[in-house]
């Protein structure tokens, strides 16, 4: 009997012992801060086909699978739309300068920044086409690898990031992704103490005291798609600042408390969060929760960031912004009974209700931001107009620096209905899964492209950058502005 | 929130610096988030003031924030 005792004991001993032993990969600490140095946009390196003067971002929302295959039909019709910009023959997406997204979106900017044409060789069949979650629940279930995920330092997520670390991303860190220059590949997450955006970009882990070239990109797809409660978060550590380290420009004088309404202000307070070096570690989990198409962060280049400051200095003539939203809507029958809805479906849709109405919100802000820099525009020429004609002797109002076109292309199942011979049902009652059929993927990729050639505001793009390469004057049918509101 | 605009007036074309970041032209329209700014000029430091103290709020593309640099 007391052999036994002992048996069991030593064997619980050694279950401990080993899961005790796991313990996620830990980010490294930074000792030298780099003003503009490692993975941020500014130090990326454009190729000579890319121009500042046709400046593309792309966002890719959250939607496992259904997402990253939508997002790769994008790509591939940008890669098959040949434009002549400068007077060089080159294809669209050349010209992608950012691409920021989400969960299951990010498995296809990640793939895209780190391998580029390889995504149209290999993705598919290494991603897309992948039972990925039944590879997930077969590690999950290797005994060796239960008694790792009971360490509390090691949890499912970390199986997952090794499994995409192996299968998908060959080991590649941020230094790999920042020697392939441009576009610049922003994998959103959401960091769960305060319920706000993050980003694997250099500027938060300057805010970290840590080095991003170092971590792998494998961790940063898991955190960006961590879907709640079925994958637990990635963890980083906060470390003490980088001798030398200065936060970015807009963040001096923007906390004063009566600016609490301002974004200025609510994102300097979000970099605080990682400046106050009591917050320790930092817990991630699916981008979705912060923001479910990952607009945020283009719209945050926009107000304060590398967009911000190109735009100031006249580099950018066409801004172009394609958001890729692999939204679903399955129908609504709650509303057909008579019952009220179970505590399931409740629970169901007070997760995903707020997410929903804040995506929809998110992108309408966008359109409006980048439609008032076009009303703007024409209000001081169309005022300039005016004094040239009644005031001529009055002095000359202070102009742009250079006019930008804006262009907001939304790809969405929706709009499907507007395509001849599809049903959007089809893809709007997709599941969010890590596992689609081949059909399922195939009719994915295909509905991209056309959904995209379907578009008014790239129609508009197209139209506008062919007359240009031809000199011809731009196409009346497309003034400025229905980039943003259409034809 | 909406964007405030900036004009700095300098006699000649010269990088403006928004809290020591280049940020654009002088004489042209700055458009930047509304709050509290340090604007300086790229060297070389021939302008007075050294530099202007800007709260930036009620402005618009037709009435920007309009600040001056003399040259020395």
């Amino acid at each position: 009997m007391a052999h036994r005792i002992l048996t069991v004991i030593w064997v619980l001993l050694l279950v401990g012992q080993v899961s005790g032993c796991a313990h996620y990969p830990v980010n490294q600490p930074s000792h030298t801060y780099i003003r503009h140095g490692g993975y941020c946009f500014e130090n990326l390196a454009a190729d000579p086909k890319n121009t500042d003067e046709l400046f593309i971002c792309l966002s890719f929302s959250g939607g496992g699978t259904r997402a990253a295959a939508l997002a790769y039909g994008v790509m591939e019709e940008l890669q098959k739309t040949p434009v002549r910009v400068k007077g060089q023959d080159k294809t669209l997406l050349d010209e992608v300068d950012c691409i920021s997204s989400v969960s299951g979106g990010s498995f296809t900017a990640a793939y895209y920044g780190l391998f580029r044409e390889r995504l149209f060789q290999d993705f598919r069949t290494r991603f897309l086409e992948r039972n990925i979650q039944g590879a997930l629940v077969a590690r999950l279930l290797n005994p060796i690898n239960l008694w790792r995920v009971a360490s509390p330092w090691f949890g499912r997520i970390d199986l997952a990031a090794e499994l995409y670390d192996r299968d998908l991303f060959d080991s590649a860190t941020f230094a790999q992704l920042e020697q392939q220059g441009r576009p610049f590949i922003i994998l959103n997450a959401t960091n769960l103490g305060p319920g706000r955006r993050f980003d694997f970009t250099q500027d938060y882990f300057d805010a970290l005291g840590s080095r991003l070239d170092q971590y792998p990109v494998s961790r940063a797809v898991a955190a960006s798609s961590a879907f709640p409660f079925l994958l637990s978060p990635i963890s980083l550590q906060n470390y003490p600042p980088a001798e030398g380290y200065e936060p970015p420009w807009w963040y001096e004088g923007a906390l004063k408390p009566t600016d609490w309404t301002s974004r200025r202000y609510q994102a300097a307070k979000n970099l605080d969060l990682y400046l106050n070096k009591q917050n320790e570690y930092v817990h991630l989990m699916d981008g979705g929760l912060a923001d479910n198409i990952g607009v945020r962060a283009i719209l945050e280049a926009y107000d304060h960031g590398f967009l911000r400051e190109k735009i100031n200095q006249g580099k950018i003539k066409q801004l172009v912004l394609i958001i890729v939203n692999a939204r679903t809507e399955g129908e609504d029958r709650l509303s057909r009974r008579e019952s009220p809805p179970g505590l399931l479906t409740v629970a169901a849709k007070t997760a995903t209700i707020a997410m929903d109405n804040y995506s929809f919100e998110s992108i309408d802000r966008t359109r409006a931001t980048l439609y008032e820099r076009v009303q703007n525009q024409k209000d001081v020429e169309a005022c300039q107009r005016l004094l040239d004609k009644y005031c001529p002797g009055a002095p000359r109002l202070a102009p742009f620096k250079a006019e930008v076109d804006t262009y907001v292309v939304e790809i969405n199942f929706e709009a499907a209905a507007l395509i001849p011979g599809e049903d959007p049902r089809d893809y709007l009652d997709l599941p969010t899964s890590f596992k689609l059929s081949k059909e399922q993927v195939e009719k994915l990729i295909a509905i991209g492209p056309r959904l995209l050639r379907d578009s008014p505001q790239y129609q508009c793009l197209l139209q506008v950058l062919q007359a240009e390469a031809q000199g011809r004057p731009r196409p009346p049918e497309c003034p400025m502005g229905a980039g943003i509101v259409g034809k | 929130m909406p964007y405030e605009f900036l004009q700095v007036v300098f006699p000649r074309p010269r990088q403006v610096l928004i809290n020591g970041e280049p940020m654009g032209n002088t004489n042209v329209l700055l458009e930047l988030e509304g709050g509290e700014y340090t604007v300086t000029l790229t060297p070389p430091e021939d302008y007075t003031p050294p530099r202007h103290q800007i709260n930036l709020r009620h402005t618009s593309a037709l009435n920007p924030l309009v600040i001056e640099f003399k040259e020395m």
